[in-house]
């Protein structure tokens, strides 16, 4: 064990006295977060822009005007941006030109269907160009005209009495009385159906002090765990590539020939990684609480959750070694390894984003089970359940640092002569 | 305090090694001389533990290897054909390291480490990182790592390759010094003059096999009093053998198309030689002369020069 502790330290005192690609590992992640919270992060320039809608009213009836301006009632007027197109020609080159995000066009006879009752459709024509905002447009169309529908299937009869009235050249004071009366009782009818409502939405905005107090997810609580892992799998390689470099240099062929074994300088390359990787986990969770707030929950976990993550990492790069004989095959094969990991595992883009049998792969990932920690504590989840990860990520680790060092003691001793 | 009985090793068909057996005494420098590929790696491999044997035994220290490599390794030290040590660390941290590796600590490091930097000539210079020292200095400090622990036996691969003269002198007297406080050596070179100069006994091994081994007075004795004639001209094997075959008291060592090297008993057969090609019509090109020594020896065992 002395010796272990021995190669660890001779391998720490050359990193510390080259540090270049350790700080490029670690800055990296930090660059990426602050990247990618730039982009993701709510701000005043993200608002939602109002959307303007072109109208094509080629009815003109009372019905279609209702329609169009129940479009601009209320808190929609701050989301749509609704102006008449002058001609229906016209209307779809304003749309390729960019000038609107869609075209509602009210057909003829529009308000006549519905005064009969019978089905009259809109046509909404989408700016192709455009992503979100044709989109958010297509359901508010949607849903006015749902309400629309339904006011008419509640106030059938009403509505039937002013078309009726309507049709009148004079309308007597009495008839108008009537009709106060009639609408005045239905809605006494479905007072208690629709007032007050049963389903509500809260508006809720967040501000600062409220997402410190819940200490719940934010963007770069996800995004630096996240790329970290990824990163730390980068430094732990670097580590490993000593394994290969010291066989070429010949350092490993004069330790072999000294009272040192075989196995005591694989472990010493595994508890180089894993304490290398615990210190730089350490760095990047203390600047990460410092430069983007990142709560990371409790305290008493953290420890745990870096310390056997970074022990499950070394393993697992362990383990790939076993697969490769020469820096050059290292070179090519552990940045795809580690990339295409880190991108089923949740590094990259969230697992939810893949289909279900891809989801299913992430869980053969050191980046998911890592992730999952974090995510855990950070969202406050029961001790127990984080527990039960943390111990996994040690007894794989573990296991998997036990197997390498078997199958890379015979590995390592092949082709020492030359 | 080495013994190596009937050792053999092959590498797929090739057989590197084959049926070497040989003894050194405590505090022998001990020459393996051999061009490049004749087994001096593999055997010293063999007894450094890095390869197998397929058959025969060492013996180190009364040990065999097949059993205590263990306890073997604590009491050897080996130098490298390559300059086995890290350049991003500074000499002292270098020797410190491969020092405490060997069971070193302390003061007894510290003096050690003074000890052999000043023998080298880098005392001042031992917290520079490794990058920035010559390549002589960096052979310089390739040794003195297998010396620092004052190994019983010293396993040393062609450490001079290389060096300028200077560093070679001092890596000679490193080894003898060495050598002199009772550290078998076991020296590999293909450089004659190294081995003529530094080893109280030489084996010559070509092609796995040990042609011949002992002091270099033993091994002049090989090929007597006689000098070697080494002719090089237009001439074909069959001539050369007729012009041979009209002198008494020369033995031919090689004889092929344009080349014949023989041994002679008086360099004063050369003329009456020349006057026979030449009236073969057969034109010189080069005639060398060599006296008895390990060159001769080589040559006469091997039927060809190292360097070929």
């Amino acid at each position: 064990m002395k010796r272990v502790f021995l190669l660890a330290g001779k391998d720490f005192k050359r990193k510390w006295k080259n540090p270049v690609v350790l700080i490029g590992f670690l800055l990296i992640p930090l660059v990426f977060t602050f990247l990618f919270g730039l982009i993701f992060s709510s701000s005043e320039e993200t608002t939602l822009p109002a959307i303007k809608v072109l109208s094509m009213d080629n009815d003109g009836s009372l019905l279609s005007r209702f329609y169009l301006s129940a479009l601009t009632q209320g808190e929609l007027k701050d989301m749509i941006n609704l102006e008449s197109a002058s001609s229906e020609e016209k209307a779809p080159s304003l749309l390729n030109k960019g000038k609107a995000s869609a075209l509602i066009i009210i057909p003829s006879g529009f308000g006549k269907k519905i005064w009969e009752g019978s089905p009259a459709e809109l046509t909404l024509i989408k700016n192709p160009s455009e992503q979100f905002l044709p989109q958010i447009a297509e359901e508010i169309c949607d849903t006015t005209a749902l309400v629309f529908s339904a006011l008419f299937q509640i106030f059938s009869d009403e509505i039937e009495s002013i078309r009726k009235l309507s049709e009148q050249p004079d309308i007597s004071d009495q008839v108008i009385s009537e009709l106060s009366v009639m609408v005045k009782n239905r809605m006494e009818g479905i007072e208690k159906y629709v007032l007050p409502p049963l389903i509500s939405i809260k508006q809720v905005t967040r501000n600062e002090d409220q997402e410190t107090e819940e200490s719940s997810f934010s963007v770069h609580s996800y995004i630096l765990p996240a790329i970290s892992i990824m990163f730390l799998l980068f430094i732990c390689n670097v580590v490993f590539e000593d394994l290969l470099r010291e066989k070429e240099k010949g350092t490993l062929l004069r330790m072999s020939v000294s009272p040192l074994r075989m196995n005591e300088f694989i472990w010493s390359k595994i508890l180089t990684s894993a304490a290398i990787g615990i210190l730089c986990s350490l760095f990047l969770v203390g600047l990460g609480s410092v430069l983007f707030s990142i709560d990371w929950g409790r305290l008493d976990m953290l420890f745990p959750i870096i310390f056997c993550l970074n022990i499950l990492i070394s393993g697992f790069i362990a383990f790939l070694y076993t697969f490769i004989r020469t820096e050059r095959q290292a070179g090519a094969l552990m940045s795809s390894v580690i990339i295409i990991t880190a991108l089923l595992g949740g590094s990259m883009v969230p697992i939810s984003n893949f289909p279900a049998f891809v989801q299913k792969l992430a869980r053969f990932t050191v980046n998911y089970w890592g992730l999952e920690a974090f995510k855990k504590n950070i969202m406050g989840e029961p001790a127990s359940q984080i527990w039960l990860i943390v111990l996994g990520m040690l007894g794989t680790g573990i296991t998997l640092s036990v197997i390498s060092s078997f199958l890379l003691k015979n590995k390592l001793k092949k082709g020492l002569y030359r | 305090m080495l013994q190596i009985s009937h050792l053999s090793k092959s590498f797929d068909k090739v057989k590197a090694v084959d049926d070497i057996s040989l003894e050194v005494k405590e505090g022998e420098i001990f020459g393996f001389l051999g061009p490049n590929g004749a087994g001096k790696t593999t055997t010293i491999s063999m007894i450094a533990g890095l390869l197998t044997p397929d058959s025969g035994t060492i013996m180190i220290d009364s040990m065999d290897t097949r059993h205590s490599m263990q306890q073997i390794r604590g009491i050897m030290g080996v130098v490298p054909q390559d300059m086995a040590f890290y350049e991003e660390l500074t000499a002292r941290e270098n020797l410190r390291f491969w020092g405490r590796l060997q069971g070193l600590s302390g003061k007894e490091l510290e003096q050690r480490i003074r000890y052999y930097l000043d023998k080298i000539g880098l005392t001042g210079r031992e917290d520079e990182p490794l990058k920035k020292y010559s390549g002589g200095m960096k052979r310089r400090i390739n040794l003195i790592i297998g010396l620092l622990h004052r190994p019983k036996l010293l396993l040393l691969d062609e450490p001079t390759i290389g060096i300028d003269v200077q560093t070679k002198m001092n890596i000679l007297d490193l080894i003898r010094e060495a050598s002199g406080k009772g550290t078998t050596v076991i020296y590999t070179t293909h450089n004659l003059s190294e081995a003529e100069e530094l080893c109280d006994r030489i084996a010559i091994i070509d092609k796995g096999k040990i042609l011949a081994s002992g002091s270099l007075k033993e091994l002049i004795q090989i090929v007597g009093e006689k000098d070697i004639a080494l002719i090089q001209g237009e001439f074909s094997a069959d001539q050369a053998r007729q012009v041979v075959s009209h002198e008494k008291g020369i033995d031919i060592i090689t004889m092929k198309d344009g080349y014949l090297a023989i041994s002679l008993d008086a360099s004063k057969k050369i003329p009456g030689l020349m006057e026979s090609f030449f009236n073969m019509g057969v034109s010189m090109d080069d005639i060398s002369l060599k006296q008895p020594n390990l060159e001769s020896v080589f040559l006469k065992l091997t039927g060809r020069e190292l360097r070929e």
